[in-house]
């Protein structure tokens, strides 16, 4: 028994030996991704920078991504894991390079980090050491999607104020289309929601507010666009206290709803469905004319390196070429999401619509501000709008127990 | 008087009971199986059809979903994958959950009660709990990215219910069997193998199944220890079908059918020996 | 005089009994007991992430237990199971009972209805679960669809989505899949029952119910037994059928949030969370554990006072 299986590892490592030497020194990079959907784009990019690189061949792995924050935390917790890592933003980030899984990255071993805007470096930085971990690769915008045609055939425009949008959907509903795809079942779709309809109710001052403690969620500003959030609600798609995300992205994609409130990386997932589709988008319906119209922004994620990896030169080298902007403009136009590096050049034309939005927007506030900490702001929100929507509560209501919750850690809430 | 009272009623009761019977059980094997005819019937169709008709037969030359759902995912090795750890581990549960509820069936002993215990310990583990030192434990063993990291799992999950399963009919077995034997001057390991084991058949094939399922059912395990595509199970590859296939229900129809058709017809074709083996009922 | 027959082994015997008893505890206690334990140690540390810090003692407890943010949720989750365990005790073992005493008389088509019974028990939970989300789907799934097509339009509902119906549907889809295995348990248990001694109870006029529950239940309390420490020990550990068909949160707002889903979330984190607590986590196995091992030796030593008796 034993001498076998020292006969098999002698084999094994005599095998490994000899394809090490013959391929002359080759680097074998692994990179992990939950972006099952991006396969083929990320194997063409890792075809270019091979080419640029010989010497480094990149291996790319995907997870499912419900699954992906266990199976990294548990190879990383093992002392395992891959070298290059695509990582998530915020809190969940804070997780892995907390217990120093992650090489903090600087100016000096990824001179690109200056291709990046402040705040998208900001969304990959560990609050307690402020050092970057990760290499940004998309900024999503919480908006709405609409279908062109069925506006048109209703003789409808995008609505600017929320008086505006609620004529509009009844306008929809008589001619028998349900105005809003949207459902509420699964949970994560309720901070979505509130995130493309309610932004510009809440505007750039209630964040500041909230920040600084000058406002809790109690706020009125924040209390009626709850408010009117259950309002539109009736014009979401049919039961739609049971229509789970696949469900109402497929009510959709089909054309049998005219708008969908969600996140700017719905748009390239709707066009693969359904080609035909001519979307447009529209930030969040402004409470009376002449206030500033928002959407609500965040970083999705990054790229960053394995502390542990045996070759962090060729892993580095690689991060390097995801930040360069030729990267940034080749992920944008492929995937149709928008990349936070400067001096990109986009082509489609909903994405670019879609950066100009992002100029004008504020924090998608949960995920950015209150995902430290349990229980995070963006649970709260979920479960208490899912509970009101579905009329079990008033937005008094909701908007107190997430301010409970929050408060419980937040120290500007406790006085 | 009473007499005749009764014999009216043991006349009519079994006739009315029977019909009772009869609607329960048809009704239930409906509820039963009507999902599962669904499930097909979607296969064939194209999501629009599935919307609009949900009960109406489909065509079936249809077969788009399931040629997609073959050709273009990596279903067959997934398969393999699964039946080759599931067999493996019901094996080893069955070889040794059998020596272990034996020894407490047949064998009066001060340690019984302990290994009784130790067992109901390993059935109520949460398991999740233990999966990441099980991946240390996998790795220092050099199992781990192997199908042996999932066979060596579901062995000892599997274990403690056979364990029981078995002690549980062979408590029941007369001792008069073994005592028989004893006088004509069998030996102890002849006994088990040639006297009780024989008998043991319908536990063992509850053991089998009871184990086989959750062992095909499972999807964490092999998420967290299997890196390699070519070692994945069944489960595993099917929520990740699942989730790239989400609004195409055609295809979902299609893919839960081709997940659900070989432990399916399996079963029917076992059905026959596992039935037999339980009417064969050795204690009378 | 048989006891004390067996009260004396030789040395082979021993021996034999070692061979039959050595290898299975030594499988069990390397790939359970020993990570099981280490993963007990995890639940007294403080953790930052997935990396162990301070030895923090019962502090990890008395959050699980008592603290203002995770104790509401645990206690929430647990009655949940609770409920669960009730409704699936009389649904899938109660119902399992009933099914196999009408399949053990043997009427016209018995063998078909035995094989129908069993066949969603053969089914991944994975596929029980995606089938039952698309079938209960609010608008496209042929629940509604069928309530609609009968003229109930009053009765459809959104099932997964209504805090009302949600946990019962979980319970149903459950029953569903597994009420053949109590089925086909108890008709094995009441096929080893002597054929005479029911003819008798026939003879001496005992009605359908009186023979029911004064000779077949009693006999079958083996069965029982492990049926009910079974349920007793899955509805505790119940996971992957809210898992597939809610998801992690236990949606909508928590009504069908169960300790499986917690303690998944709480020691591997959720993407709206972000927190992952090992910690935290082990310490809600490790209670969660202890609960189950007191309560299922109780259970089973009653029930097996029970076999005893008879």
């Amino acid at each position: 028994m034993k001498l076998t299986r020292r006969i098999l590892m002698a084999a094994a490592a005599g095998s490994f030996l000899f394809s090490g030497t013959a391929a002359m020194a080759q680097t074998e990079l692994s990179f992990w991704s939950w972006r099952q959907e991006d396969k083929a784009f990320y194997q063409d990019m890792i075809k270019q920078f091979q080419e640029k690189n010989p010497g480094i061949t990149v291996k790319f792995e995907t997870f499912a991504p419900e699954n992906y924050q266990t199976i990294l935390s548990t190879a990383l917790a093992a002392g395992r894991g891959p070298d290059v890592i695509q990582v998530r933003a915020y809190g969940n980030l804070e997780t892995i390079a907390t217990p120093g899984y992650l090489l903090p990255l600087d100016k000096q071993n990824v001179p690109e980090l200056a291709n990046f805007p402040e705040s998208a470096l900001a969304a990959e930085t560990l609050r307690s050491d402020g050092k970057v971990y990760a290499v940004p690769f998309a900024t999503q915008a919480q908006l709405v999607v609409y279908n062109k045609k069925i506006f048109q055939d209703a003789g409808l425009t995008p609505p600017k104020t929320w008086d505006e949008l609620m004529k509009a959907a009844e306008t929809l509903k008589a001619k028998n289309i349900t105005p809003f795809a949207n459902g509420t079942a699964t949970a994560w779709q309720n901070e979505t929601i509130v995130g493309g309809l309610l932004s510009s109710m809440l505007g750039k001052d209630f964040e500041a507010d909230i920040v600084s403690g000058k406002a809790n969620f109690t706020d009125p500003r924040f209390v009626n666009a709850l408010a009117k959030l259950k309002d539109v609600s009736q014009y979401f798609s049919p039961n739609f206290t049971g229509v789970d995300y696949p469900s109402s992205q497929q009510l959709f994609a089909a054309g049998r709803a005219a708008m969908f409130a969600g996140g700017s990386y719905e748009i390239a997932n709707f066009k693969k469905q359904n080609p035909s589709l001519d979307l447009g988008v529209f930030p969040a319906p402004v409470l009376k004319a002449g206030d500033q119209a928002l959407v609500a922004t965040y970083y999705d994620g990054g790229y960053a390196v394995n502390a542990k990896s045996d070759n962090k030169d060729a892993a580095l080298k690689f991060v390097r070429f995801l930040a360069t902007p030729e990267y940034g403009t080749a992920f944008t136009n492929t995937l149709k999401n928008l990349s936070p590096i400067k001096g990109i050049k986009i082509e489609d034309p909903i994405t670019q619509e879609v950066a100009k939005l992002a100029d004008n927007s504020m924090s998608y506030l949960m995920l950015v501000r209150f995902r430290y900490q349990e229980p995070s702001g963006s649970v709260l929100l979920q479960s208490n709008v899912q509970k009101m929507l579905a009329g079990q509560q008033t937005p008094e209501q909701a908007a107190a127990e997430i301010n409970k919750g929050i408060a419980t850690y937040y120290k500007p809430f406790q006085k | 008087m009473t007499a005749l009272a009764s014999d009216t009623r043991a006349s009519r009761q079994p006739i009315s009971f029977a019909l009772l019977a009869q609607v329960i059980l048809i009704a239930n094997s409906f509820i039963m199986l009507y999902p599962v005819v669904v499930m097909v019937l979607s296969a064939f169709k194209t999501t629009g059809e599935i919307f609009d008709h949900p009960f109406a037969l489909p065509d079936f030359t249809q077969v788009g979903n399931f040629t997609k759902v073959l050709g273009e995912t990596e279903m067959p090795t997934y398969f393999m994958n699964s039946i080759l750890v599931t067999g493996t581990s019901v094996i080893l549960i069955l070889v040794l959950g059998t020596m272990a509820g034996y020894a407490v069936a047949r064998y009066e002993s001060r340690t019984n009660t302990f290994i009784l215990l130790f067992f109901l310990a390993g059935l109520m583990l949460p398991l999740k709990l233990a999966v990441i030192p099980l991946f240390i434990l996998l790795r220092d063993l050099g199992l781990l990215d192997s199908r042996w990291s999932l066979i060596v799992t579901y062995t000892a999950i599997g274990l403690p219910s056979a364990v029981f399963i078995m002690a549980g009919f062979l408590r029941t077995l007369p001792l008069e069997l073994e005592d028989a034997a004893r006088i004509d001057g069998a030996s102890e390991p002849r006994i088990m193998w040639s006297v009780m084991l024989p008998l043991a058949r319908p536990p063992m094939a509850i053991a089998a199944i009871q184990n086989a399922v959750p062992i095909w059912n499972d999807f964490f395990f092999p998420l967290v220890f299997i890196q390699t595509d070519e070692r994945k199970t069944l489960p595993q590859g099917l929520t990740t079908f699942m989730g790239e296939y989400t609004t195409d229900w055609g295809m979902l129809f299609a893919g839960l059918t081709i997940a659900a058709a070989p432990i399916t017809l399996l079963y029917i074709v076992l059905s026959r020996q596992f039935i037999q083996g339980m009417t064969a009922g050795a204690v009378k | 005089m048989l006891v004390s027959h067996k009260q004396a082994p030789s040395l082979k015997r021993q021996l034999w009994v070692a061979f039959l008893v050595v290898p299975p505890i030594a499988f069990m206690s390397l790939f359970v007991v020993y990570p099981i334990l280490s993963a007990f140690a995890y639940a007294f540390y403080d953790w930052q992430g997935l990396a162990r810090g301070e030895f923090v003692g019962l502090k990890n407890f008395r959050e699980v237990l008592f603290g203002a943010t995770m104790a509401p949720v645990v206690w929430n989750a647990f009655l949940h199971n609770v409920y669960a365990l009730i409704a699936l005790m009389v649904i899938q073992n109660g119902g399992g009972f009933v099914l196999a005493w009408l399949l053990y008389k043997e009427p016209f088509g018995f063998r078909f209805h035995r094989i129908a019974v069993f066949v969603p028990v053969v089914l991944s939970t994975i596929i029980v679960g995606f089938l039952w989300k698309l079938f209960l789907n609010p608008n496209f799934g042929i629940v509604n669809q069928a309530l609609y097509a009968l003229g109930l339009d009053s009765w459809a509902k959104p099932w997964l989505g209504d805090s009302s119906t949600a946990l019962g549907a979980l319970i149903l889809a459950n029953a569903w899949h597994f009420i053949g295995f109590p089925t086909l348990v108890y008709l094995a248990g009441m096929q080893r029952i002597p054929p005479e001694i029911i003819e008798a109870a026939r003879l001496d006029g005992t009605n359908e119910w009186q023979l029911l529950k004064n000779i077949v239940w009693p006999l079958v309390a083996p069965s029982t037994t492990i049926l009910f420490t079974l349920l007793f020990i899955g509805a505790f550990n119940w996971f992957e059928i809210p898992y597939v068909m809610v998801g992690l949160d236990g949606s909508p707002f928590g009504s069908t949030d169960v300790l499986g889903l917690v303690f998944y979330r709480t020691a591997f984190g959720n993407q709206s969370a972000s927190i992952q607590n090992f910690g935290l986590g082990s310490a809600l196995a490790t209670l969660l554990f202890l609960f189950i091992v007191v309560f299922a030796s109780m259970l089973t030593l009653w029930l097996r006072r029970r076999e005893i008796q008879f």
